[in-house]
């Protein structure tokens, strides 16, 4: 377009963690006043490339110049100093502070008077007025931000974003929690920032906002630049294809030929408010059954629902096997033959200081018990065998789980519940930052267990993940069931479900 | 780096601890002759034992992610109810059931207050501290009561197999805790519990109920030791125990227990118990004015936190 300088140019950013490299001579450029895509399947690299460019992560190779000057910055403070703004998923507010108070917060007005110097409120009023204005919207400026709704609060955080002389705005899934209404009042903001020559990288799943808001698209897959695409010019065929490349056979094991066995669990009209509303579906014997949806679809629930980690579930009706489950307590859930590994590994899955054996026998202590003590040559050969079968990289026996990489704790919270009488598994985003040859290992894992009478339900937000690895899926959006696959869904299929509907 | 792997093996804490008390049993039996001595070691565990057992059952329920502010004042409690029961008649086996069924239906009202109202325990504990405090005092006016019954006494001053009868009890209970805590499902269960409490509950660990035991327990505790307190001193004071509260919490810590849950044993806390004696027993033989002893304890719990702190992050643990 113009012959100035980019806004942003990245040049050949390389980044590792151990020896794992998770980008490799990556270029991103972002002219002012331009809205770009940042597009990728999970794990392609995006979080991490961003993360260079707030100073939260060095890279270890590779430029980075603003406005055609080499920026130097390895801290969050100065690259918000350097004017780059990055908004999270989650919107992060001072809830008992005033919405002028939050708007400001980094640089208050301030008066002198006999006490001392104060707040000059008047100041803080007109600045915050000026600055909402520019958004074109009207908010209560004397009203404390936990009154405030969702889009609001991320209003006011883009507020404060051009408070501090934001040139360079990072959103990361701005969108995940909207309603339509509310993301097409976030693009009319997105409008007049970039009519303010603010440059704009938009880290999205949405492909259809992406078409409808983005000016370019830049597509990373396994750390390397993917594809770049002017939106006018480019199909959404394109740019999946660019996302989820083809080189992804090998990571995911061959699928169940045979046909599978009896129904394991039957799920009836599942409803919790405002999560999920009349979820219905049966998982059979030795099968995996996918279910893929974006943040807020209510996949962030529905397998806590029926293990029982969130308690009775009213109206639902859940069989397994031959009888019927009450969801009560996790300790009831597993009783009955039900395994649960958590999406949040750290929070909901380690026992940090427990040995790396002591994790793995956990769920079933009772089996290794003989005269009121854990029998440590039981538990050791249990847990051994595991280390041995999933690849396990930990020093001894007794190493405490916090120790390990990512990979090697999610193998052990898998290896949990690999026992011979298990009926069900549920596994929620089972390889959220695990790398490659960890995943492989798991799917590996979870295929032989199918093939001995296992039932897995997979629910992730990862399309390739269900689609690689799940012999049926379903869709959920906003808490229903949007769609069904009974065989060999693709990746596309499954994104294009969600957003389909929306418009 | 071999001094790096050393001090980053899981007893390393414990084993500079070993260290620091080697040191101070020299010094003290270069300084004065009769520390080294049996009968003079022996008082020293019999001095302990009730604080001790206090020590004993906090550490489980710290590590399982509690905390017990209430028990020495069961103790001073415990003691006070025997005391006055003993007085108006009641017999002194009766009495002390009574007063170890109390010290534990106080321990099963902290753990409610903690676990299923989910009250801070720090804050909770303190509340109870306060009542049963203030309650022994109401009871007694502020007063002692003598206790003296042979049998009572015993369990304070008497001695099995030339060794004190409250060390004896004490070793006991370290030595099944030691093995409940590494061996058994339960102790399982408590190291879960403190570590990561909500994944823990995802895979079917008990951990409210474990915590609710351990709190129980804790109240047992208090309820014991005050029996031995009022045993040694042949009466029961209101405020005999409470001042010995921040000791037990010291002890503690000190012997590697983390506050913030998952990890410790009772091994450590032993070490640490006996360390304090010891260090209170050296400068009483020394002369030491006792209000230096507050000052010298304190200074040693901060600077063994102050080293472990150092160690852990040299080691990057």
């Amino acid at each position: 377009m113009s012959h100035t300088a980019p806004l942003l140019q990245m040049t050949g950013v390389c980044k590792s963690f151990g020896n794992s490299q998770v980008l490799r001579d990556v270029n991103l450029r972002l002219d002012a006043g331009e809205v770009l895509a940042l597009l990728g399947a999970n794990g392609a690299g995006k979080s991490t490339l961003v993360k260079i460019l707030c100073g939260v992560y060095n890279r270890d190779a590779g430029g980075v110049r603003l406005a055609d000057q080499p920026a130097r910055y390895d801290r969050p403070e100065e690259a918000i100093a350097h004017g780059v703004r990055f908004l999270p998923q989650e919107v992060s507010v001072l809830p008992d502070l005033t919405v002028a108070e939050n708007i400001l917060i980094a640089d208050l007005p301030l008066k002198r008077s006999w006490l001392g110097r104060e707040v000059d409120r008047p100041a803080l009023r007109a600045k915050a007025r000026a600055l909402l204005d520019r958004l074109g919207c009207d908010l209560a400026l004397d009203a404390p931000v936990h009154q405030l709704s969702a889009p609001h609060k991320r209003l006011v955080e883009i507020a404060r974003a051009l408070a501090g002389q934001a040139r360079i705005i990072v959103m990361d899934e701005p969108t995940a929690a909207l309603a339509d209404r509310e993301v097409q009042a976030l693009f009319a903001v997105i409008e007049r920032l970039k009519a303010q020559q603010i440059g704009i990288i938009y880290i999205s799943h949405y492909l259809d906002e992406v078409f409808e808001i983005a000016d370019r698209i830049t597509v990373l897959r396994d750390g390397l630049n993917a594809g770049d695409f002017a939106t006018a010019r480019a199909s959404r065929r394109d740019v999946l294809d660019a996302m989820l490349g083809t080189a992804v056979d090998e990571l995911y094991p061959p699928k169940n030929a045979a046909s599978t066995g009896e129904v394991a669990l039957a799920v009836e009209n599942l409803s919790w408010p405002g999560a999920l509303d009349g979820v219905s579906f049966s998982l059979h014997r030795g099968e995996i059954l996918g279910v893929f949806g974006l943040l807020g679809s209510g996949i962030d629930l529905l397998g806590r629902a029926i293990y029982g980690a969130v308690g009775p579930l009213p109206g639902a009706r859940i069989v397994l096997g031959d009888r019927s489950y009450i969801p009560a307590n996790p300790r009831r859930g597993r009783d009955a033959g039900i395994g649960f590994v958590a999406a949040e590994r750290q929070r909901e899955g380690i026992v940090p200081d427990l040995g790396v054996s002591a994790n793995i026998t956990l769920p079933f202590i009772d089996r290794f018990v003989r005269l009121f003590s854990v029998s440590k040559p039981r538990e050791a050969s249990h847990a051994q065998s595991w280390i041995d079968r999933l690849g396990i990289r930990a020093a001894e026996l007794d190493q405490p789980l916090r120790l390990l990489s990512g990979g090697n704790q999610q193998k052990a919270c898998l290896a949990r519940w690999l026992v011979e009488d298990l009926a069900v598994l549920i596994l929620e985003e089972p390889t959220r930052g695990v790398d490659l040859g960890a995943r492989h290992a798991l799917y590996l894992a979870l295929r032989q267990w199918t093939q001995q009478g296992l039932a897995v339900l997979l629910i992730s937000s990862d399309a390739e993940e269900v689609a690689g690895v799940c012999d049926r899926c379903i869709v959920l959006d906003r808490g229903r069931v949007s769609s069904r696959f009974s065989a060999g869904a693709t990746p596309a299929d499954l994104l294009h479900t969600p957003t389909a509907k929306v418009s | 780096m071999n001094i790096a792997a050393l001090l980053n093996r899981p007893g390393a804490g414990v084993a500079l601890l070993l260290v620091f008390y080697l040191l101070i049993a020299v010094l003290f039996s270069v300084l004065s002759p009769w520390f080294l001595s049996f009968d003079n070691m022996m008082s020293i565990g019999a001095n302990m034992a009730f604080i001790g057992l206090m020590c004993a059952l906090q550490t489980p329920l710290i590590i399982a992610g509690g905390l017990d502010l209430s028990v020495a004042a069961v103790a001073g409690l415990a003691g006070v109810v025997v005391a006055l029961l003993h007085a108006s008649g009641v017999g002194m086996v009766a009495a002390c059931l009574i007063a170890l069924a109390l010290g534990g239906g106080i321990g099963l009202l902290n753990g409610l207050l903690a676990v299923r109202l989910g009250l801070n325990p720090l804050i909770a504990t303190m509340g109870t501290m306060s009542v049963i405090g203030g309650l022994a005092l109401v009871l007694t006016g502020g007063l002692t009561k003598p206790l003296m019954e042979p049998g009572f006494n015993w369990i304070g001053s008497g001695q099995l197999l030339r060794l004190p009868v409250p060390l004896v009890l004490m070793l006991v209970v370290y030595i099944a805790l030691g093995w409940v805590l590494a061996r058994t499902r339960f102790g399982r269960f408590v190291y879960a519990a403190g570590s990561n409490p909500e994944a823990s509950r995802l895979v079917g660990v008990p951990v409210a109920r474990t915590l609710l035991i351990l709190y129980v327990l804790s109240g047992l505790s208090g309820a014991v030791s005050g029996l031995i307190l009022a045993a040694m001193l042949y009466a029961a004071a209101p405020d005999a125990a409470g001042q010995h509260l921040l000791t037990v919490i010291a002890a503690v810590i000190l012997g590697g227990t983390s506050l913030f849950g998952g990890r410790g044993t009772v091994w450590g806390t032993l070490l640490a118990v006996l360390l304090l004696g010891t260090l209170n027993n050296g400068l009483t033989l020394m002369d030491v004015s006792s209000f230096w002893q507050d000052v010298t304890r304190g200074a040693v719990l901060l600077l063994a936190v102050g080293l472990d702190q150092v160690r852990t992050r040299a080691v990057g643990a």
